[in-house]
C-alpha cells in the first residue's frame, strides 16, 4: 500500500510493475482506516477482526465494492 | 485479519505479544526469538510456536529464518516509510501501517514517506489526533480477499 502524487502517478506504477490497476483511498480515509484498524492493537486483550467486523470498518470509511469483498 | 476470534488463546501468546510491542516501542527494534524466550523465562522453541500461532492472524508475520517481520503496525526491518513520534522512530511495512502507529500510540508523528512512483518527497504528519491536510492518494495493489497472498505487492 503505497502513497502516491496524483492518479497518473499510480497509472505509471501500474505501468512499470505490469500490475492492474487496484483500489485508491485518499490520505483522509487511510487515517481513519489505520485508526479503526488499529486503534486497540496494545490492548491487553487484543484479538484478531473477523471478516464482518473488518468489512465493518471497510464501510465506515467508505471503502466498498467488488475490490473490497473479503473471503468469509 | 482473521476469521476466527479465538486464535489468541494460549496464555503466552498474550504474553509474547505484548512483550513484542513493549519491545519494540521501548527500543526501536524487535526482540529475537531467544530474547523473548530468555525475558519471559522459557524455552526458545515455545516462543517460536507462539510466534507462529501469532502469525496465524497475520498481526504478526516471520521471516524465513523464523524471526519477526512484522508485528503490525510495526515494521521489524527497515522499511520506505520511517514514522517519528517525538524522539523515538519506528517504521512501518506500508503507507497504513505507518499511519497505524500514530493511530495505536495515539500521538502526533510524522511519516517521511515518498510517492511510489518517482521517490517525490511526501512527509504526512499527525497532530492532536488529526491527519495535517496534505496531497496524495493510498493505492492498494491487490484485492482484499487476496492481501496476505502476495504481501509484497499489496
Amino acid at each position: 500500500m503505497l502513497l502516491f502524487r496524483s492518479e497518473q502517478h499510480v497509472d505509471r506504477w501500474c505501468a512499470q510493475w505490469n500490475r492492474p490497476r487496484g483500489g485508491t483511498l485518499s490520505l483522509a480515509q487511510g487515517w481513519k482506516l489505520a485508526q479503526l484498524w488499529y486503534g486497540d492493537r496494545l490492548n491487553p486483550e487484543w484479538k484478531p477482526m473477523n471478516a464482518e467486523q473488518a468489512r465493518s470498518v471497510f464501510r465506515q470509511v467508505g471503502l466498498v465494492g467488488e475490490f473490497w469483498k473479503l473471503a468469509s | 485479519m482473521s476469521g476466527d476470534r479465538q486464535l489468541v488463546h494460549d496464555p503466552l501468546d498474550r504474553q509474547v505479544r505484548l512483550f513484542v510491542y513493549q519491545h519494540i516501542l521501548r527500543r526501536e527494534k524487535s526482540p529475537t526469538a531467544a530474547e523473548i524466550a530468555k525475558a519471559l523465562a522459557c524455552s526458545t522453541k515455545r516462543i517460536r510456536d507462539s510466534l507462529s500461532r501469532l502469525s496465524e492472524s497475520h498481526a504478526f508475520m516471520l521471516q524465513e529464518n523464523g524471526e519477526l517481520w512484522r508485528a503490525a503496525p510495526l515494521s521489524c526491518i527497515p522499511t520506505s516509510f520511517p514514522v517519528r513520534v517525538g524522539k523515538h522512530s519506528w517504521f512501518g511495512n506500508c503507507i497504513w501501517d505507518a499511519l497505524g502507529i500514530p493511530a495505536m500510540l495515539e500521538k502526533d508523528a510524522r511519516i517521511d514517506a515518498s510517492c511510489g512512483c518517482c521517490n517525490y518527497e511526501m512527509p504526512v504528519e499527525v497532530k492532536g489526533g488529526r491527519l495535517a491536510p496534505g496531497r496524495g492518494l493510498i493505492h492498494i495493489a491487490v484485492p482484499a480477499r487476496e492481501w496476505y497472498r502476495d504481501v509484497v505487492f499489496t
